[in-house]
């Protein structure tokens, strides 16, 4: 299949001299707001080209972003590379690989970060395949070994129970995918000073293999992102919405063992366990669940298991690190009203 | 009408791909449906599972719909009915792993093959847990000077809380009987039966040459497993590998012990029982005395037989690595088998397989009805180890 290719003219005060050490962060954004990733790499990228002495660059691409640009640069960049075009507003998979691809090639970073999202995902393997470099993905921390230049990634790997520390010594740019989350956000500054540097295209149609016709939004459940999960068993008896509302109250997800997802009170999406979704939350609420195995393993990564059931001699209680013997049917309306008074007094 | 004619071109490399996959295992079948008929999916979906359409296909090189293929639980129903004695269960485990070199397994099962490969288990648990069941037990690490069996106790009866009572029941009746056994506690290899069963034939082979170097540097003459499916690794795969340890069955082992008089049972409160074959233990090999040998010498039990049961018994719906995939309700197979034992008039359902028992559990827990004690055999006998 021959394609015309889109060419990409570099501008003026594209740091050739820079060729191989600079950290680039792939900004991703929709609405006119970054993904939260893209500012947490921004921050995380600034620390390490302080450490490393280089610059560190965000490559947006989008249409009419520049705004964005500008905002990249208090959130940490040394400069922002935009590549604006309004057919460049939706994410293409393939022109963007392209045109990633290609100001990559040019601009030779050392470096190379995306968040780990959907379509950071799905870039960052074509990037790699298109650029012959390696790739860690789903990075949980990244660290550089200056005296060699050479980015160690940490994957978590298989449940969270091994610790992989991956690096690409030779092969340039050395790209990472990094989770959502686990880097904090910087703090903005409005004084930073930065350059935005607008990339001349001329971007073909032909780089465009599918078109967006149509947005349609639905909201998908992925428990596995969840820090506060309230889970509900076959103890509930079906209450589910009181379950949604102590979620609510708390900030946090539901999510259920198997019979209530058979019997229909919540998505089998939500369903938790060796055959559902395996979730590392920070605290686990399990109402009403008896704790079989095949469920435990889907909760007991959590930073804290608070178990309420009935029966003493529940299973659960043996992975909780708090366990309440007590009925979820007056529990929960306990519970929520001391949240409720809590609220009150601090209104006062 | 007349129905329209279907043409496909026969794929050549893909032809020969299956062909070296299943070493020829479907070339014997003569398509006569047998197995179709009998599959319990058919009971269980609206659609069932075309058991013959699947052996069609690896005959022809033309593969179309494979999702169907991680529908099988590996119960052998088929094999067992089969005119030309083909070994379909076999065939379609290989076939799963074109699944895999395509890279198109189900969402959460490479994570069960890594675990494998991180943790030494299928279950995603932390190796260094491995002993926590026996962490009262002062088991002693397996010494061949010292002792004649190696008690293999594998990952589900290691982890899962339930299973592990089993565990703890088995050491009962052990050293009550005076048999001279250890554990190889941290050390013990997972045996590899998931990975092998969701089709992965390169790193099973990987992961039992480990095991067996480990069961070798150990010096293992003895082993008597827990869980039928390990027992069927250890009994069937590993001697392809080079291994010439002796396997049994906690099961038979225990029958034996019972026969030749080292374990005395005593007298309980009467209770009716009746029993699950696990499909391993009965159609995977045979083993459908041991198991009832142990019941009918636990004095006091009432033995109340479930129908169908022997070599017509209803699979549990966890083996074939279906322990790490989601079945619809009112499709599975443990519902019907939990419906069967209510309908023998037993107040416990005994079986003799870890997977069993979580199945049977877990429908018994939902189903309602009268309500039976799901246990394993073992468990049965170490309940009558003391006189009530």
């Amino acid at each position: 299949m021959s394609r015309k290719k889109s060419r990409l003219e570099l501008p003026e005060g594209y740091r050739a001299d820079q060729a191989g050490q600079g950290i680039w962060v792939y900004l991703e954004h929709r609405d006119g707001e970054f993904a939260s990733v893209s500012l947490e790499l921004l921050g995380k990228g600034r620390k390490l080209a302080d450490q490393a002495g280089v610059e560190l660059s965000g490559l947006l691409l989008g249409d009419s972003v520049e705004t964005l640009g500008e905002s990249a640069i208090s959130f940490g960049a040394d400069e922002v590379c935009v590549i604006e075009d309004p057919r460049l507003a939706a994410f293409n998979l393939e022109a963007f690989s392209d045109l990633v691809c290609q100001a990559v090639q040019e601009g030779k970073p050392g470096v190379l970060l995306l968040g780990a999202t959907h379509d950071g995902r799905d870039l960052a393997g074509r990037l790699a395949v298109r650029l012959q470099t390696g790739l860690n993905a789903d990075c949980t921390e990244l660290v550089l070994d200056p005296a060699r230049g050479v980015l160690i990634s940490e994957v978590t790997g298989f449940g969270g129970g091994i610790i992989a520390l991956l690096e690409c010594p030779d092969r340039r740019p050395q790209m990472s995918t990094v989770r959502p989350g686990v880097f904090p956000l910087p703090e903005r500054n409005p004084a930073r000073k930065g350059r935005v540097l607008r990339i001349a295209t001329n971007i073909t149609d032909e780089i465009f293999a599918t078109t967006v016709l149509e947005k349609e939004e639905r909201h998908t459940v992925d428990l596995t992102q969840a820090d506060t999960l309230v889970c509900g068993g076959r103890g509930m008896d079906g209450d589910f919405d009181s379950l949604r509302e102590l979620a609510s109250v708390l900030g946090g997800d539901v999510g259920g063992t198997r019979p209530p997802v058979d019997d229909g009170y919540i998505e089998r999406e939500r369903q938790i366990g060796q055959t559902g979704v395996v979730c590392h939350p920070k605290v686990a609420l399990c109402l009403g669940i008896s704790g079989a195995f095949h469920f435990v393993v889907g909760i007991e990564q959590a930073d804290l298991v608070i178990a309420v059931n009935s029966d003493p001699e529940a299973p659960i209680f043996e992975y909780a690190d708090y366990g309440i013997v007590a009925d979820v049917h007056d529990f929960i309306p306990a519970l929520l009203g001391a949240f409720e008074s809590y609220r009150e007094r601090a209104h006062a | 009408m007349t129905e329209e004619l279907k043409t496909f071109t026969l794929n050549d490399d893909l032809w020969q791909e299956l062909l070296e996959l299943t070493d020829g295992a479907a070339a014997p079948c003569f398509q006569c449906g047998v197995c179709t008929a009998i599959c319990p999916w058919g009971d269980a979906r609206p659609d069932g599972f075309s058991v013959r359409g699947i052996l069609r296909a690896a005959q022809l090189g033309e593969l179309g719909e494979l999702e169907s293929l991680w529908l099988c639980s590996g119960c052998l129903q088929c094999e067992a009915s089969c005119p030309r004695g083909v070994e379909i269960s076999g065939v379609i485990q290989s076939l799963r792993y074109l699944l895999w070199r395509r890279r198109s397994s189900l969402h959460n099962l490479p994570s069960v093959l890594w675990s494998c490969y991180w943790n030494n288990n299928p279950l995603g648990q932390p190796p260094s847990a491995r002993m926590d069941w026996a962490v009262d037990l002062n088991l002693p690490d397996f010494d061949p000077s010292q002792h004649e069996w190696l008690f293999y106790v594998g990952c589900t009866a290691s982890y899962d809380r339930r299973a592990q009572e089993v565990a703890r029941a088995a050491v009962r009746v052990l050293r009550a009987a005076g048999v001279s056994f250890g554990v190889l506690g941290l050390d013990e290899p997972c045996c590899g039966e998931s990975v092998l069963r969701l089709g992965h034939r390169p790193f099973f082979e990987d992961m039992a040459r480990k095991a067996l170097a480990i069961f070798d540097q150990r010096e293992v003459k003895h082993l008597v497993a827990l869980s039928p499916h390990c027992y069927d690794m250890f009994a069937h795969e590993y001697p392809q590998l080079g291994a010439e340890f002796d396997v049994q069955h906690i099961t038979r082992f225990v029958a034996d012990l019972l026969e030749q008089g080292r374990l005395h049972l005593h007298a309980g409160d009467p209770v009716r029982v009746t029993f699950h074959d696990p499909c391993l233990l009965g159609r995977g090999n045979g083993e459908y005395e041991a198991p009832r040998t142990i019941l009918k010498n636990t004095p006091g039990l009432e033995f109340a037989p479930m129908q169908p049961e022997g070599e017509d018994g209803l699979c549990c719906g966890g083996g074939g690595g279906r322990m790490y995939l989601e079945t619809p309700p009112g499709e599975r197979f443990g519902d019907t088998r939990v419906r069967q034992a209510q309908a023998s008039g037993a107040s416990v359902l005994a079986t003799a397989c870890p997977l069993c028992i979580a199945c049977l559990e877990d429908s018994m827990k939902v189903l309602g009805g009268e309500p039976m004690s799901v246990l394993d055999v073992v468990e049965i006998a170490a309940r009558h180890l003391e006189p009530a």
